[in-house]
C-alpha cells in the first residue's frame, strides 16, 4: 500500500520519510488484524461474486470521495527528489501527482516540476504535428495516386470497347463483303448499261448513216454505188472494235472493207480514237484517247 | 474446505508474490524465470503449483500472494478442466483482481478455438482478464512475463495511488460478446 523511497537529499529527510513509512505500516497491521478476525468470522458464500463485486467498487469509490490529496512530507528537498522520480522513472505514462502546495519553496519545486511536464507536453504536442504533417502529406499522396488510377481505368475500358469493336466488325466481315461485292458489280453494270445506251443515243443521233437518196443526179452514181453495200452504222464500227480489243488483245485489228463508210473512218483516225495498223493499211485498231 | 484467501496475510516489504498453477508444469518454469528476471525495483516471488487446493503444510510459511495467474494450454482438454476445478478452491474476493488467465496456442486449431471461448466465458463469468501467450519462443514468453509484471504490479500494490487491482481488473477484464454467447 506503500511506496518505498529510495533517495532522499539528507538523513533528516530520510529520518522524517522512514517515521511515515513506520506510521503507515502499524495502520497496515491494524487493518490487517482486523481482517483476518472478519474473516475468521464470516463464511464465505460464493454465488454472490457480482454483489460481493458490487459491493467492493461502491466502498472503494466511497473511499476515493473522501480522500484528500495532501503533502507526503513538508519538505520541499523531500518533495523535489520525490516528484523527479516519479516524472522519470517509476511512471512510464504520464500520472497526475496532486500537489497542494502552501509554501513559496514548495511553489519553486512544483515549478521546476511543472517545467518537466510542459517540456513533455511540447514534446508531445511537436510529435503531433509530425504525425500530422505526415499524415497530410500521405492523404494527399493517395489522393493523387487514386487520380492516376481512375485515368488508367479509362483508357483501359476505351481500349476494351475498341477491341470489342474490331472483333464485331472482323466477325461480321466475311459474310458481307460477298454481299458488298454483289451489290458493287451491279451498281457498276448498271452504270455500264446506261453508258451505253447513252452513247449509242449519241450516235445515232449525231452520226446517222449517209442517206442513199441523193440530192443531186451528179452523185447518183456514187450515191447507188454506195447503197448497193449494206453500210454499218458508226456504233456498229466502234462494237466491233471494242469487241476486237476485249476479246482478243493480242490480235486488235479489225479490217476496214466497204461497209465501212469511209468519212466515218476518217473521222476515227483523225481524232486519234483508231490507228492505222503499220504494216497493212486496211487495218485498224482501237487507240487509248482521252 | 481450505480456500486460498487473499488478505490473510500482512504483505512483506517491497515484495510482490505471484503463483502460477499450471496443470502441465511445462510454461511455469520459463514463465517464472523470466519474470523474476525483468523485474529490478523490487522483489519477485514466484510461487508454482499444479492445481488448487495448495499443500496444508505449507500454509503458515506461504507470503501473501498478490497474484493468481492459471496457465491454461489450449490443446489439452484436461488444462482446462483442471483450472475449473482448481477454481472452486479460491475465496470469492479474489476474483476482484488478483486471478488472471494465461492461455497459449490460442491459434493451433478448431478446438483451440472452442476452448478459448469456453475459457473467455469463464473469465468473463468471474470478471478476470485473459491474457494469449505464445510459449515457444524466448520473445513470447518474455512478453507474457511482461505483461504479468504489470498486472502484478498493480494487485500488489506497486503502482502509483490511483490505480487499484479492483480497478484495474474492471478495466482488463474478459467480455464476452453477444456473437461468442450465440454459438
Amino acid at each position: 500500500m506503500e511506496q518505498d523511497i529510495q533517495c532522499s537529499r539528507s538523513s533528516e529527510g530520510k529520518a522524517v520519510l522512514l517515521e511515515r513509512c513506520e506510521e503507515q505500516f502499524e495502520l497496515l497491521q491494524k487493518l490487517q488484524n482486523e481482517i483476518i478476525l472478519a474473516d475468521t468470522e464470516a463464511y464465505d458464500d460464493q454465488s454472490n461474486e457480482a454483489v460481493n463485486r458490487l459491493i467492493a467498487i461502491t466502498s472503494e469509490l466511497e473511499r476515493w470521495h473522501e480522500m484528500e490529496p495532501k503533502l507526503l512530507t513538508n519538505s520541499p528537498e523531500v518533495l523535489l527528489a520525490v516528484g523527479k522520480e516519479e516524472v522519470s522513472c517509476h511512471c512510464n505514462n504520464t500520472q497526475e501527482v496532486v500537489i497542494v502546495s502552501k509554501y513559496k519553496c514548495s511553489y519553486r519545486f512544483s515549478h521546476n516540476f511543472s517545467s518537466q511536464l510542459q517540456r513533455l507536453n511540447s514534446q508531445l504536442k511537436m510529435v503531433l504535428s509530425c504525425s500530422q504533417a505526415k499524415l497530410d502529406a500521405q492523404k494527399k499522396i493517395l489522393k493523387r495516386e487514386q487520380t492516376w488510377q481512375a485515368e488508367k481505368k479509362e483508357a483501359l475500358n476505351a481500349v476494351c470497347e475498341k477491341i470489342t469493336r474490331l472483333q464485331r466488325e472482323n466477325q461480321k466481315s466475311e459474310h458481307s463483303i460477298l454481299q458488298d461485292m454483289k451489290r458493287k458489280i451491279n451498281n457498276l453494270k448498271d452504270y455500264h448499261g446506261s453508258l451505253m445506251e447513252m452513247l449509242s443515243d449519241m450516235l445515232a443521233e449525231h452520226f446517222p448513216l449517209p442517206d442513199p437518196q441523193g440530192n443531186s443526179t451528179k452523185k447518183k452514181r456514187a450515191a447507188a454505188y454506195d447503197a448497193e453495200i449494206d453500210l454499218i452504222s458508226l456504233s456498229e464500227i466502234i462494237e466491233r472494235l471494242t469487241n476486237k480489243t476485249l476479246e482478243t488483245p493480242h490480235d486488235p485489228y479489225v479490217t476496214t472493207d466497204d461497209t465501212f463508210w469511209p468519212p466515218y473512218t476518217e473521222m476515227l483516225l483523225r481524232n486519234g480514237i483508231a490507228t492505222r495498223c503499220p504494216e497493212d493499211c486496211n487495218k485498224i485498231r482501237l487507240e487509248m484517247f482521252f | 474446505m481450505a480456500l486460498l484467501t487473499p488478505y490473510s496475510k500482512v504483505p512483506e516489504l517491497n515484495t510482490a508474490t505471484v503463483l502460477l498453477v499450471e496443470n502441465e508444469e511445462e510454461l511455469q518454469s520459463k514463465l517464472a524465470n523470466a519474470l523474476v528476471q525483468y523485474e529490478k525495483d523490487f522483489n519477485v516471488n514466484v510461487r508454482l503449483a499444479r492445481k488448487l487446493p495448495l499443500p496444508v503444510e505449507n500454509k503458515e510459511t506461504r507470503p501473501r500472494i498478490d497474484l493468481i495467474v492459471f496457465l491454461v494450454n489450449l490443446l489439452s482438454e484436461r488444462s482446462l478442466q483442471s483450472v475449473e476445478s482448481s477454481l472452486a478452491h479460491l475465496h470469492s474476493d479474489c476474483f476482484l483482481g488478483k486471478v488472471c488467465f494465461l492461455v497459449t496456442d490460442a491459434r493451433c486449431g478448431s478446438h483451440t478455438q472452442e476452448r478459448l471461448v469456453s475459457v473467455r466465458k469463464l473469465a468473463a463469468a468471474h470478471q478476470c482478464p485473459v491474457l494469449c501467450a505464445e510459449h515457444r519462443t524466448v520473445d513470447g514468453v518474455n512478453a507474457a512475463a511482461v505483461r504479468l509484471l504489470n498486472i502484478l504490479k498493480v494487485s500488489a500494490g506497486m503502482s502509483p495511488i490511483a490505480t487499484t487491482a479492483l480497478y484495474l481488473s474492471s478495466l482488463t477484464r474478459c467480455s464476452v460478446t453477444s456473437d461468442l454467447e450465440e454459438d
